[in-house]
């Protein structure tokens, strides 16, 4: 017999939806009977709505960001040109300079953080997307790679989506389409790996919090990769194990 | 570069791989830990590089995030025992239970009407096992895996988030009376 002790001992369980079909029956049973129960679930749901829109989720330095890829044996398959690292190095010294005009202007409290339910919002599009793809939505058949794909984005979209990976052996790409993705248009690239598929969205990030760094998250099963380049923002989903998405990600992202 | 030579093991090969993309997961903790950003720069290397000398012990598959979670607490509480060896290890645990039930008469519409530095401060309050449950539970992880961040059972841990949480819903919820 459900009481209001077990019922309170049960509610977070209830609002993840970790528990059963015949307890979680049981629970809402209760409630329905229960003012004081019904108030606590609905006081437990709003602090949860609390701490995921508006704690502050702090995003690790830029600075402490090259610290540790300095430390960080290195991983061969992407290791970088050497072009590549002197633009890395142009950057570090930008983002230097920016954050001495930042102290300089007395903006000592700027601190970064992430809104995390902001962030949420592109994990959860990116895998809802993902599942459009899988259900069919429609996709340009590629054969014969991106120049295929390119000019077919050309009357769907109003930017070029800056893709260079046209897919290899491992990891070849078999279509493409124009989606909608929150309030805008995404272009889609579809990957395969074995029997897997890869969705990797791109938009036009203004606005939307695609993040600076690469940032993994695992939704409902699904594995999302974010990150921003450029203004254009990168979310790639799929059920592959994160190590395989991940080398997925760094094709795309490392040209 | 720190001594991993023998990466022989697919652990060892994730941690490599991935370990750097829980970066935010781990400043945001460490920040939330000790609050200064320095000091949470300090932790978030030591952790990395704990958790390279370590990367052997990893069992690939596993969650990563939470291992490398453990690992940047584990250091967090060694050198808070180094800065003050008198002191007691808080017992949480053994903490009166907050809130009483009366408290439980929603006042859902004065969380919703938050801002940010409210619910800052109020997990900032929270002892540190509770206010790291929290955090924890914000990043997704599951009982079982807390637990395993915490060095705690399975029950701990659920009667610690739901000590935080009502600790947290008291004080929130008297924000604005």
């Amino acid at each position: 017999m459900m009481d209001c002790n077990k019922t309170r001992e049960l509610t977070l369980d209830l609002l993840r939806g970790r528990l059963g079909p015949e307890v979680a029956a049981e629970v809402r049973a209760h409630l329905a009977t229960c003012a004081a129960c019904q108030a606590h679930v609905e006081a437990e749901r709003a602090l949860g709505e609390a701490l995921e829109a508006k704690l502050p989720r702090h995003v690790a330095p830029p600075a402490l960001r090259q610290r540790l890829a300095a430390s960080w044996p290195g991983d061969e398959t992407a290791r970088r040109p050497p072009r590549v690292r002197a633009r890395v190095r142009e950057l570090a010294l930008g983002a230097a300079l920016s954050a001495a005009l930042a102290v300089a202007v007395g903006a000592t409290t700027a601190t970064v953080v992430e809104n995390r339910a902001a962030t949420a919002r592109l994990d959860t599009e990116a895998v809802n997307d993902h599942l459009r793809v899988l259900e069919g939505a429609p996709l340009a058949k590629v054969t014969g790679g991106l120049h295929e794909v390119k000019p077919w984005f050309g009357g769907k979209l109003d930017f070029a989506p800056a893709v260079a990976f046209a897919g290899n052996a491992d990891f070849p790409l078999v279509g493409g389409a124009a989606e909608p993705f929150l309030d805008r248009r995404a272009a889609v690239f579809v990957y395969k790996r074995r029997l897997h598929t890869a969705s990797l969205f791109v938009v036009m990030a203004d606005g939307l919090a695609f993040p600076r760094d690469v940032r993994t998250q695992t939704i409902r099963g699904f594995n999302v990769i974010l990150w921003r380049s450029g203004e254009q923002g990168y979310a790639l989903a799929s059920d592959l194990s994160l190590p395989e998405l991940a080398a997925l990600q760094k094709l795309i992202a490392i040209p | 570069m720190l001594g991993v030579r023998f990466i022989d093991r697919g652990g060892a090969r994730e941690v490599v791989a991935l370990g750097l993309t829980h970066a935010d997961a781990l400043y945001n903790l460490a920040r939330w830990l000790v609050r200064d950003p320095q000091e949470a720069e300090d932790l978030v290397q030591e952790t990395y590089a704990r958790a390279l000398g370590a990367a052997q012990q990893f069992e690939a598959g596993s969650n990563l995030k939470a291992w490398l979670l453990r690992i940047l607490r584990n250091t967090y509480l060694d050198g808070r025992r180094r800065a003050r060896p008198e002191a007691a290890e808080e017992n949480v645990d053994e903490l009166a239970p907050v809130g009483n039930p009366a408290a439980d008469e929603a006042h859902s519409a004065q969380l919703r009407s938050l801002v940010a530095d409210e619910v800052a401060q109020a997990v900032q309050a929270l002892p540190e096992a509770w206010r790291t449950a929290i955090l924890l539970d914000l990043e997704g992880l599951s009982e079982a895996e807390m637990a395993d961040v915490l060095g705690c059972a399975e029950g701990t841990v659920k009667s610690r988030l739901g000590r935080a949480r009502a600790a947290l819903r008291e004080r929130l919820e008297a924000h604005r009376p």
